[in-house]
């Protein structure tokens, strides 16, 4: 056992139960004192990622990704098609679909007829960006995001294209954006996990496409990478509650028994196994209190709450992950990722679409508006974007009032905001159709390479050897590279 | 050189540096480099991309890859390689140019050649540039066992290879364990659970020199060493109890894993539990084992997503097949052949697809049907319910015997029903004639599908001669004249299943008749092929549920009736309101023929239907009557039997293509059934199809199986491989650590029949595995992960022996082994948080009673897309893809698991209650006996004092808070003991929760 690394575990012990003496409020603050030490207590996941510093300079910290599950219609949304009021019901040109593979729902379709947008845009902002009647608050925002038209896809059915995005490949089992960059760049504190998922509520279609824990897994990065998912129901960390009967004066003195014999174990055997696992149980007791404290919104005051609209009173609602996300942003977790599912509008968007939008436009606009005043939106980076688009074309019943869309992945629309990206600007061009890419097409691994570069990281540089290869987020079967023209 | 020869001198070379790489990189000794070791990494890494097995890809022409390709002369005129000489070999020459263009690799490569990768090269060339295979794909020869100096410390050959580096390396091994120590870690490895006092006690008393060995023998014996050995086995195949992708729905697979656990316990041989699971649908006269066993290949997630593209299914499916393949039996990281020939190991494309054309021919739709019984199936019911369905079937067989045997009484009244009859058709003729019933079913479907769906006979005209492919197998309408009007029917088979009931109505004239129904569940009527009624709900049988009126036509009317059934149990019922004929027409036809003109066959026809239908004597309605609920419980015993996935190659196998990218839609050349080139050949006997395959696997000169096999059980016991990437045996695999000791226990296993049990027994017996596990800081600095083994084996427990420990010395546990998983309680919301909202596992219902929530870890339900928290926070795979390597961390998440899941307190009140029950009264008398339930020691004077003045804080802080106590003794499935002192209770609830969370008991010592 390294001698220097022992010292320093000592240190971190006497830390903790100091701070227990001062009383566990103080977490957060004594927290930055002790990262250091807890540094030396490798092998936790306290501390610094593998790639010790970033690979350059990073813009952004840290990172959240408003995921919208299912594929939001982009045409209804963002891409504007005017022309396309005279396309009413009409064929789609096959010069326009050019075989493009349709899935089974729609393949069988007699006709492709076109449904352009019932909705109204309004052009916003020094940016000029048009924004659907159904975003009010993007509408105010477009000067502080950079809306990206031509992010694209291979996959076409929901399970393969979610796990794609967000794992790099259409199969199970590698790991997903937050595990690498929680492999890649470690933890900004040591009370928190470093990776947090939140699985909202929604009010669009009920029938809602599922999620599956392989999105914010580890794949065949060791599981501690994994992302934390909060529960919206019971304890929102898995166990982390004490057994009813059990005070936190009972834990804590289970603890120290704990601790005390573990340290004889560790005398006799020498096992250093033994001595992070007490670092890990001690860590185990102060999330006890840190995660409760962090989604205790009470002393949040109401214009900060009223921000984020009604829906914030309600625990579970995307209105009160985006404001726990703002928090977690402040208490140094490094990614977190909100999965907002019900966007798969195969019909009635009449009906189904004003209600999504509903649920996170005006958050959307609360958090960036609130990082920004807390002086925050400089170094956290904000995604919000779904798995692929949804066709020009109907599926099922077409009436002016009300249509659906089957799953698109030639184009689709999404939006960045914060560290490191140029504010105010409107990224990539479609056809007439919002069907197919006319500039600057930016894939799915793109993206994913342009997250990690914000954040520091060189996505080719950023591996781990399994199976032989050396594996990485944005695989290798395409050239990646992050968009350097959105970046500033 | 012969390749023995040579393959001998590249262990010895390779086996000799691999020592240096320990302590010193390998590039600062003055050594002769390694090929192997220290050259091929370098020209894979660099080189391999553009000058590799991949073709496609390949650069000038050039492979650096192979030995002939450093032979070649290159356009400067230079050869690749001069042995000797770098200064002449074109590749010194490009890789320390300066000259941009000219230099390799071209300055845009990600990866740059270091100073010491060029020294290295350098180095390689000068000493001859030789070139050696990679080791995995020679077939493994039994070395000698090496000579070491300290013979005494060895037990058995194990320990010489061991022991043999470690007199190299100038380290000596650990004493031997202690015998508690001992006893805990043998019994959890091969059987993942820890000893009981009693067993303790009986080792320690037992000194007799073999005791030991006499211990392992009782362990391999043990029923729970199949269990323990099947989970990880589970963790290969990627066993899971949902179909894994999209709306993960339930899929009913189990009677696999408990056919992997009986294989482990009946020791079935190794090479043929790999035949059983490739092929064994294809060996002469399969058992149902070993039809069962071919889940293997079914055990891949599938999907039924709205939109998806069958072909593209297909090619996923055929692929994970083939992968999992690859990586659980050779050790091959084969996935890389799929999109573009492998770029470091030799296979090509073509490999992949010949292989996937072993995969490909599965006899059922690459969907899932979202239907836990996607085909092909097979019924496993077991040894109980064969056993009553053989009595049941008898019993139906002796009644129904009796029903067509000569019966005075009855015959006598059958023959005065016939001349009433005859009399009464001269009299006029019926205006309405029902025929006999006609069923098909179960047609077996998800919820939703079996009403809006279109099943077997519905919207098609009749024909009693079709018969209806199923999942189940063919189904035939069946002539069912025992079916009579006016009476419930239960005995509809099938759960979540469709039936159809077909009559014949004849109409003198066009008329409108009234008929009364039932139906358990939904029902739909279709007159002529129109549907004239439909009802969707969800109901037991009874009469008179529903009036339909029917519009018959003159002559012919064709009666379809569907009944749903929802779940449970299934019926119908029927009845003619208005008057009818009393006997159906083509009796009347029989009817008409001389009694003694007639057949044999009207005569039964005859006979059934007054002995089934009419006959009122007291005798005969009993034996009906009897029957009628024989043939229900047949029904009802059917519908209880599982299914199981299992493999069925279809008649003609399906052809293959080289898929180019690996997209299924872009097929090139087709490929025939062949095993990767690289490999030794099938032998002529092989056959052309899996079993082929897999007989070839096993064969002697197979290079891999063998040794990746041993390679796993090594792992399984002193937690890291003797290759570390049991995965990856490839060229970007790690080395052996003991490539001697490899080979020897691979041969050594073949040998000796593939042998589990006597492998098993073979490593636990060993002296390197008896060692003390105590690691002094000398020792961890030199060798950090023990790949040395100069100690014993010690890491924290995977998740199912964490818990099964908790569940063993709380003394919760149940043994009974198989069936059905089960779904022990887990924290709410954690399926609906991600589940598809129409998915039939969306909500987790916890289970409830002993033997369902006490159960070992093996048998807990696994949803792919949501695993159980209790198995992944310990770094149990989702079982979503092939898992050989578990990882082992160490996370705040894993403590607050065990302090806290409701499970692990309802363990730490049994285990206090054990205690308060079977200990003395003092609280030290107490604290002996959980500790060494727990640890299978007496604790010391240190622990001992320690956990005596927890008590006393805890019992302070309960006695100040009674209720606190109340509130935390009442979790679990039970209520707690009444005659404890809830005080006291919480008080060593708590002291055992401690207990349960110390690092010695966490961990296999």
């Amino acid at each position: 056992m390294d001698p220097i690394r022992e010292h320093m575990l000592a240190l971190t012990r006497r830390h903790f139960f100091g701070r227990m003496a001062m009383g566990l409020g103080t977490a957060a603050l004594a927290s930055l004192l002790q990262r250091a030490e807890a540094n030396a207590a490798s092998r936790t996941d306290v501390g610094r990622g593998i790639l010790g510093s970033p690979h350059f300079a990073p813009k952004a910290k840290r990172a959240i990704y408003l995921f919208m599950a299912g594929g939001p219609a982009h045409m209804d949304l963002f891409d504007y098609k005017p022309n396309l009021k005279d396309w009413f019901d009409k064929d789609l040109p096959e010069s326009v679909r050019m075989g493009q593979r349709l899935t089974t729902m729609t393949s069988g379709q007699k006709r492709l007829p076109i449904a352009p947008s019932k909705f109204k845009f309004k052009q916003c902002g020094q940016s000029g960006a048009w924004i659907s009647e159904l975003l009010p608050y993007h509408q105010r925002m477009v000067d502080d995001i950079c809306i990206i038209k031509t992010l694209h896809t291979e996959a076409i059915n929901h399970d393969p294209a979610i796990t794609y995005i967000c794992t790099g490949h259409q199969l199970p089992g590698r790991p997903s954006l937050g595990a690498w960059i929680s492999y890649g760049l470690g933890s900004e504190n040591d009370n928190l996990p470093t990776f947090i998922v939140m699985t909202p509520t929604w009010t669009g279609r009920k029938e809602a496409q599922a999620l599956f824990n392989r999105l914010w897994g580890s794949g065949f990065l060791p599981t501690r990478h994994a992302g934390v998912a909060l529960r919206r129901t019971g304890d929102p960390v898995l166990f982390l509650s004490n057994p009813d009967g059990v005070s936190p004066a009972v834990r804590r003195r289970t603890l120290e028994a704990i601790e005390r014999i573990n340290q004889q174990t560790y005398r006799e055997i020498g096992d250093p196994e033994t001595l992070t696992r007490i670092a890990q149980y001690e860590m185990a007791f102060r999330m006890q209190s840190s995660v409760p404290e962090l989604l205790d919104i009470s002393d949040e005051p109401k214009y900060i709450l009223d921000m984020y609209g009604p829906d914030v009173y309600k625990p579970g609602t995307f209105a009160r992950c985006a404001l726990l996300a703002r928090r977690m942003m402040e208490r140094g977790v490094r990614f977190v990722q909100i999965f907002h599912r019900g966007w798969d509008q195969h019909g009635n968007i009449a009906r189904d679409l004003p209600n999504q939008c509903r649920d996170v436009d005006q958050p959307c606009w609360a958090l960036i508006t609130d990082l920004k005043q807390r002086g925050l939106l400089d170094e956290t980076l904000v995604v919000w974007g779904g798995e692929f688009g949804r066709t020009i074309y109907c599926q099922g019943k077409l009436t002016r009032e009300n249509y659906g869309r089957d799953h698109h992945p030639r184009c689709f629309t999404i939006w960045m905001a914060g560290g490191g990206i140029k504010p105010g600007i409107v990224y990539g061009e479609t056809d007439d159709f919002a069907y197919n890419i006319v500039e600057n097409p930016v894939h799915i691994h793109d993206l994913n390479a342009t997250i990690l570069y914000c954040l520091g990281i060189d996505h080719k540089r950023l591996t781990y050897r399994f199976q032989g290869l050396d594996m990485r987020l944005t695989g290798v079967d395409r050239p990646v590279s992050p968009v350097m023209d959105i970046i500033t | 050189m012969p390749t023995v020869v040579r393959n001998l001198g590249v262990f010895l070379i390779s086996f000799l540096l691999f020592s240096l790489v320990l302590s010193v990189p390998a590039w600062a000794q003055p050594a002769p480099v390694d090929f192997i070791r220290d050259v091929r990494p370098i020209l894979a890494t660099h080189c391999f991309q553009c000058h590799g097995p991949d073709a496609a890809s390949r650069k000038a022409n050039l492979r650096l890859d192979v030995a002939d390709g450093l032979k070649r002369k290159t356009n400067s005129g230079r050869l690749v390689v001069v042995p000797g000489k770098p200064q002449e070999s074109e590749l010194f020459v490009r890789i320390t140019s300066k000259q941009p263009d000219y230099r390799m690799p071209p300055p845009s490569a990600e990866q740059q050649l270091t100073e010491q990768d060029i020294e290295v090269l350098r180095r390689w060339i000068e000493q001859g540039a030789p070139w050696q295979e990679h080791w995995a794909y020679q077939t493994p020869v039994k070395p000698t066992v090496p000579q070491v100096g300290d013979r005494s410390w060895c037990r058995n050959p194990i320990d010489r290879f061991i022991l043999a580096r470690l007199e190299r390396e100038g380290l000596s091994p650990s004493p031997e364990a202690d015998k508690e120590t001992l006893i805990r870690r043998v019994t959890f490895d091969l059987t993942g659970l820890p000893p009981t006092p009693a067993e303790v006690d009986a080792f320690l008393r037992d000194d007799r020199p073999d005791a030991y060995e006499r211990l392992v023998d009782r362990l391999l014996a043990s029923p729970r060493y199949g269990e323990h050995m099947a989970r990880f086995w589970l963790d290969a195949a990627r066993y899971g109890d949902t179909h894994g992708l999209h709306l993960d729905n339930y899929r009913e697979m189990w009677p696999y894993r408990d056919w992997v656990i009986k294989a482990f316990n009946q020791n079935l041989p190794y090479d043929q539990f790999i035949i059983w699971q490739l092929a064994g649908d294809l060996l002469p006269n399969p058992t149902l084992d070993q039809l069962v066993a071919t889940g293997f290949n079914r055990a891949h997630v599938t999907t039924n997503e709205g939109g998806s593209i069958v072909e593209e299914v297909y090619v996923r499916n055929v692929v994970d097949r083939v992968v999992t393949t690859a990586t659980v039996f050779m050790g091959l990281t084969f996935d890389c052949a799929r999109c573009h020939d492998h770029k470091y190991d030799p296979f090509t494309m073509k490999d992949f697809y010949s292989m996937f054309a072993f995969f490909n021919s599965l006899d059922g739709s690459p969907m899932d049907g979202n239907r836990k019984d996607p085909p092909p199936v097979i019924k496993v019911p077991t040894r109980e319910q064969r056993r009553r369905m053989a009595a049941l079937e008898r019993q139906i067989e002796a009644l129904e015997q009796k029903l067509r045997e000569p019966w005075p009484a009855v015959d006598q009244a059958q023959r005065e029903w016939e001349a009433a009859v005859l009399a009464e058709l001269a009299k006029e003729r019926a205006e309405l004639a029902l025929g006999d019933w006609y069923w098909v079913g179960p047609f077996g479907s998800v919820k939703r599908y079996l009403w809006s769906r279109k099943h077997g006979p519905e919207g098609k005209p009749i024909d009693l001669s079709q018969t209806f492919k199923t999942a189940a197998g063919e189904l035939k309408w069946q002539h069912r004249p025992d079916w009579a009007d006016g009476k419930v029917h239960t005995d509809l088979p099938g759960n979540e299943a469709a039936n159809f009931l077909y009559r014949k109505i004849v109409a003198a004239e066009p008329r409108k008749v009234k008929v009364s129904l039932g139906s358990d569940d939904a029902i739909k009527v279709y007159l002529n092929g129109k549907l004239v009624f439909q009802k969707n709900v969800h109901r037991g049988v009874a009469p008179d549920q529903d009036t339909v009126e029917l519009s018959l036509e003159k002559g012919d009317n064709h009666l379809l009736i569907k009944i749903i059934n929802y779940g449970g149990g299934s019926g119908y019922y029927f009845k003619v309101l208005d008057q009818a004929a009393s006997v159906p027409p083509e009796l009347a036809e029989i009817l008409k023929v001389p009694a003694e003109k007639r057949t044999d066959e009207q005569k039964a026809r005859l006979r059934d239907h007054f002995r089934n239908k009419v006959c009122q004597l007291p005798e005969l309605v009993e034996v009906r009557q009897q029957l009628a609920a024989l043939r229900k419980a047949r029904t009802d015993l059917d519908r209880q039997i599982a299914t199981t996935l299992i493999f069925r190659e279809r008649k003609q196998p399906k052809p293959a293509f080289i898929l180019y990218r690996g997209e299924y839609d872009k097929p090139r050349d087709r490929v025939d059934r062949a095993t990767p080139a690289i490999l030794p050949p099938m032998k002529p006997d092989m056959p052309k199809n899996r079993l082929g395959f897999a007989m070839w696997l096993v064969d002697r000169d197979h290079p891999l199986t063998a040794r990746v096999t041993v390679n796993r059980f090594w792992q399984q016991v002193f937690g890291v491989g003797l290759v570390k990437t049991a995965e990856d045996f490839g060229v970007q695999g790690e080395l052996p650590s003991h490539p001697e000791l490899l080979d020897w226990l691979a041969v050594d296993f073949q040998d000796h029949g593939w042998d589990v049990k006597r492998f098993m027994r073979l490593i636990v017996t060993s002296a390197t595995y008896r060692q003390s596990s105590r690691i002094t800081p000398e020792l961890y600095r030199r060798d950090p992960e023990n790949r040395l083994l100069a100690r014993g084996p010690r890491f924290r427990l995977d998740a199912e022996m964490l818990r099964d420990q908790a569940l063993a010395v709380s003394g919760l546990l149940c043994l009974k082994m198989g069936g059905p998983s089960v779904k022990p309680p887990q924290p709410d919301g954690l399926w609906f948080a991600v589940g598809y909202s129409g998915s039939n596992t969306v909500r987790f219902k916890k289970d409830s009673g002993h033997d369902k929530v006490h159960r070992r870890t093996v048998y807990t339900f696994i949803k792919r897309t949501a695993p159980p928290p209790q198995l992944s926070i310990f770094d149990a795979p989702s079982r979503e893809s092939t898992c050989v390597r578990r990882e082992r961390t160490n996370t705040p998440l894993q403590a607050l698991a065990l302090w806290n899941d409701p499970q692990y307190v309802e363990c730490a009140r049994g285990l206090a209650e054990r205690a308060l029950r079977e200990a003395g009264a003092t609280a030290e008398e107490r604290v002996r006996f959980m500790y060494r339930l727990c640890t299978a020691r007496w604790p010391d004077a240190t622990r001992l004092a320690e956990l005596i003045d927890l008590a006393r804080d805890l019992h302070e802080i309960y006695a100040a808070h009674p209720d606190e106590a109340r509130k935390l003794i009442a979790i679990g499935e039970y209520p707690p003991d009444p005659s404890f002192d809830p005080i006291e209770l919480a008080t060593w609830t708590m002291v055992a929760n401690t207990i349960l969370n110390l690092d010695e008991v966490v961990t296999k010592n």
